[in-house]
């Protein structure tokens, strides 16, 4: 039980940053329809920018954190200025092509500029830990949880209650309707790649804390995403965010109790999991657990 | 040509008759001829080039393979994939499997290889019957995920993470590692493997082609623009999608099997979305839902890797994996897959035969002749 | 016009949580009628069609065509039932060719596999060349065989127009469904389509069901029509007794206009 209670504060904190992940995406597919396949990269980008800063500039990390969110945004914005603007009213093949294709790209250019070796995150917190019960609390994954936590909170209060949410949802709903009132499509979309860009980075700087590092590879992360954002249904924010904290339970759960029990799914089956657990829920509900049915046009 | 009222039909035929003829019939028979001109070519192409290109030869032939039936999935059909790479590794630890376990001849391992990609292809395709776009992507995705998973822990046939080798196609006596020789020309094994890759790439093109005229292609055609309708048509939509990944899988089995015998030595990480990405540039650069784009498509993913790694030399900001250099071939080669990736999807979806296609009818524009427009419709566009 | 009706509704209705896009609407088409739908706008006519068409699931009500519940059918077992329809905003496909889009109506009736169409083996191409032949004498009958070979893409409205019929006529349906066929057309088009849409009644003798909103069209075609107002119906009779019902002027024209003889 001991066991139970560190696996599920464990899969707490990376709950908490596939819940950024997950909002990441959810934030750009709620304003303009697009998977931004490209959200590990940036989520990457920022993480290795902040690590250069503080290993290198001798920046503080505060300061190297906040520097990093602002570029991941800036990144994302490039984006959608430079790409996807472009892609409105096409195809799904075509948009998920094109995020990949700038996943492809920005990957190579990172490996490039960082080289694919693990740094330190660049946090001030290291390997320690609030000892309590006979259990370890390690300092990043508790800041993680309320780094996570605050930017949930702040990004919920900014879609309620700000003019730049209102318009966000109304874009998602109706693109046509919201420019006919007036409402700047182009600048919500700009706001929604800002944002995930920043969500992005910060996710990526967690992620990154002992004991992990940052590295290029560490990108695919945000395919493991993608079942958080699948089960709680890709147009809801409250989804996505929930979905995110049950699978990174689910997948702390089972890298603690698989080996165990189920053996024979196969060694590091935790990583996989998620994706199975996707695909079943799909094949009953083909929209996710929260999603909503596109209206088909005959 | 001749003045009028003078009856020159006896001195024409006389004077260039034969040249004449030949130059009608080849006008009429213009594409056969093409082919066969290109076949000859390839044939002897080879035989001209140093081992290193031999054995680029080898990876685009397979390659076309495995994009050709990509393209009768998501050209044709419509229907988004990234799960290839795990077709591409199952027709391979088939391979291995057959070939290298139990020593079977290649002209079982082969077929079985696309026969067991296909059923994986049957199982997976219903999926898309429920699922579109989107959701189609990420279930293909977790696909190549979950394939690699099994590829990494059935131990006794991928030989775990360490991987495992694979032996040369063997047909009775012969024997792909040992070549052969016709006569006093000696046949390498590079060669070997590529005529046998061509001759399967020849006939899925025949097969690709046949299914082109008739009521399948059609169905893939009507369901990729829209399904509803098709449906509405009497198309059976749920067969036409299975059936369309049946035969992409089956085809990736093949190229997979080939690829993983060429290469001798196979790990089971290296079945990646990266390589599923790959072939999706392939037929988006090369040119969705034709005959040659898929080829093109892989004549080009695959060379231009092989052609920076040898000017890299020559190329100071090229590293080559010796030092020097600022960027590796690996990540100039995405680089320039993702740039034209992009370009590709927002200037022209049908690739470059659709670019040729292009420049072909404002050439016929500007010599002034008035030619039945082919289709030029937005055949590129995947609406699933 | 034989006995049993060959299309019989019976108390239709259709919900859509707390709208009743349609209420209690029934009628029965015979063997070889030439059947309209006609109403306002949003007097449930599209819904109707819908319904018929199998796009949309009844909530309440029955369909019966030729003895057989219609409920159990989707939309792609409609071929396979003799059931044809056209489409409001054409569902033509725009890569392929005229003939092409005609040949996909033959789909139901091709049954070519894999393996036999793969190889093109001599069943295949048998099947291949005699459905073309097909497909051919409906683009003749409409008039566009010389233009079996064009892209669809490019030719203007009234002609895709014809596409669809001949599309809709190579299925070889005994009961047609046509969605406002001459929606969006200028005079001469409405015309030449309502003069196709007689000519394939006269000569195919297939059940036809017609919903539409230019009056003059449905008149001129019609041998009997349905008027929905508000999803319900308002009026059911031939022509002239449709033009004379004071519901129907009413509905279109509104309350406080004159009732003229």
């Amino acid at each position: 039980m001991k066991n139970f209670a560190q696996l599920l504060f464990a899969g707490v904190a990376l709950g908490a940053i596939y819940a950024l992940i997950a909002l990441g995406f959810t934030v750009i597919y709620r304003a303009s329809r697009v998977i931004n396949f490209a959200q590990g990269e940036l989520l990457v980008f920022g993480a290795l920018l902040v690590s250069v800063l503080v290993s290198t500039a001798k920046f503080p990390f505060w300061l190297a954190f906040v520097i990093g969110a602002l570029a991941a945004g800036l990144v994302g914005l490039l984006f959608q200025l430079g790409v996807l603007r472009f892609a409105l009213g096409r195809p799904d093949f075509t948009i998920v092509m094109l995020t990949l294709g700038l996943a492809s790209v920005l990957n190579a250019v990172l490996d490039t500029t960082y080289g694919d070796y693990p740094r330190a995150n660049g946090d001030p917190w290291g390997s320690s830990a609030v000892h309590s019960a006979g259990l370890a609390f390690s300092w990043v994954k508790i800041w993680t949880i309320i780094a996570a936590l605050v930017v949930l909170v702040g990004f919920f209060v900014f879609n309620r209650y700000s003019r730049y949410g209102l318009a966000m949802r109304s874009a998602a709903i109706d693109p046509e309707a919201a420019l006919a009132v007036g409402i700047p499509l182009r600048r919500v979309y700009a706001t929604a790649w800002v944002l995930a860009g920043i969500v992005a980075c910060v996710g990526g700087v967690f992620l990154g804390g002992y004991p992990s590092s940052v590295q290029p590879a560490v990108g695919n992360i945000a395919f493991l995403a993608f079942p958080a954002i699948i089960l709680g249904g890709i147009d809801s924010t409250t989804g996505a965010v929930v979905g995110g904290f049950v699978i990174g339970v689910v997948e702390e759960l089972t890298a603690g109790y698989q080996p165990q029990y189920a053996s024979w799914l196969g060694h590091n089956f935790y990583l996989v999991a998620p994706y199975v657990l996707m695909i079943l829920v799909l094949l009953v509900r083909p929209y996710g657990l929260f999603g909503s049915r596109p209206a088909e046009r005959l | 040509m001749s003045a009028p009222g003078r009856d020159t039909s006896t001195g024409d035929q006389a004077r260039g008759g034969g040249a004449a003829v030949v130059k009608s019939w080849v006008g009429e028979h213009r594409r056969g001829v093409t082919t066969l001109v290109v076949a000859i070519l390839a044939v002897l192409l080879p035989f001209g080039v140093s081992q290193y290109w031999r054995a680029t030869l080898v990876f685009i032939v397979v390659a076309a393979i495995g994009a050709l039936g990509l393209d009768v999935l998501t050209g044709r059909t419509g229907q988004i994939s990234l799960g290839h790479a795990a077709f591409l590794g199952a027709g391979a630890y088939t391979a291995g499997y057959l070939g290298g376990n139990h020593h079977l001849t290649a002209a079982l391992w082969i077929p079985a290889a696309g026969v067991v990609a296909g059923l994986l292809g049957a199982i997976v395709g219903p999926t898309a019957l429920r699922l579109r776009g989107l959701y189609l992507a990420i279930v293909t995705i977790g696909l190549v995920f979950i394939a690699q998973h099994v590829f990494v822990n059935v131990t006794a046939i991928s030989g775990g993470p360490g991987g495992r080798s694979l032996p040369p196609p063997t047909f009775g006596s012969l024997d792909f590692a040992n070549g052969t020789s016709i006569g006093s020309l000696q046949i390498t094994r590079d060669e070997l493997y590529y005529f046998l890759a061509l001759l399967l790439l020849a006939l899925g093109m025949l097969y690709v082609r046949n299914l082109q005229r008739t009521h399948l292609g059609r169905g893939m055609a009507a369901v990729r623009e829209r399904e509803l309708a098709a449906a509405v048509l009497g198309v059976h939509v749920a067969r036409t999608k299975v059936t369309a990944f049946v035969i992409s899988s089956a085809m990736a089995g093949v190229a997979g099997a080939l690829y993983a015998s060429y290469l001798g030595f196979v790990v089971p990480t290296q079945w990646d979305l990266t390589i599923s990405i790959e072939y999706v540039v392939m037929i988006v650069v090369g040119g969705m839902a034709s005959l040659w784009g898929p080829v093109l498509g892989a004549v080009f993913v695959i060379g231009l890797p092989a052609l920076l790694q040898d000017v890299s030399g020559s190329l100071p900001f090229l590293s080559n994996g010796l030092g020097g250099g600022i960027i590796s071939v690996t990540d100039t080669s995405t680089i320039v897959f993702g740039v034209l990736l992009v370009v590709f999807l927002l200037v022209e979806p049908r690739g470059v035969v659709g670019l040729g296609r292009r420049i072909w009818e404002i050439g016929m524009r500007w010599r002034g002749r008035r030619r039945t427009p082919v289709a030029t419709a937005k055949v590129g566009e995947v609406s699933q | 016009m034989s006995d049993e009706p060959a299309l019989r509704v019976v108390d239709l209705g259709l919900r859509f949580g707390a709208l009743a896009a349609l209420s209690d609407v029934s009628f029965e088409v015979g063997e070889g009628e030439l059947f309209a739908v006609i109403g306002p706008n949003g007097a449930g006519k599209t819904s109707l069609f819908n319904v018929l068409s199998r796009v949309y699931d009844a909530t309440s009500g029955r369909i019966t065509y030729r003895g057989r519940d219609m409920a159990a059918l989707r939309p792609h077992h409609l071929a396979g039932a003799g059931i044809a329809r056209t489409f409001q905003n054409l569902g033509l496909f725009k890569a392929m060719t005229v003939l092409e889009n005609v040949l996909v109506g033959r789909e139901h009736l091709m049954g070519a596999g894999t393996v036999r169409a793969g190889l093109f083996l001599r069943s295949a191409r048998r099947e291949e060349y005699s459905n073309r032949a097909a497909a051919m004498q409906a683009l003749e009958f409409v008039g566009l065989l010389d233009s079996a070979r064009l892209p669809v893409g490019m030719l203007p409205y009234g002609v895709q127009k014809r596409v669809e019929f001949a599309r809709a006529l190579a299925m070889e349906p005994s009961l047609l469904l046509l969605d406002e066929p001459v929606a969006g057309m200028s005079r001469g088009e409405r015309a030449e389509i309502t003069d196709l849409v007689r000519s394939i009644h006269r000569e195919r003798k297939m059940t036809m069901v017609l919903v539409e909103h230019d009056m003059g069209v449905v008149m001129s075609l019609a041998q009997r029509v349905l008027a929905l107002d508000f999803g319900r119906t308002i009026a059911l009779g031939t022509p002239d007794e449709i033009q004379r019902n004071e519901a129907v002027i009413r509905a279109y024209l509104g309350e406080g206009h004159e009732v003229r003889a």
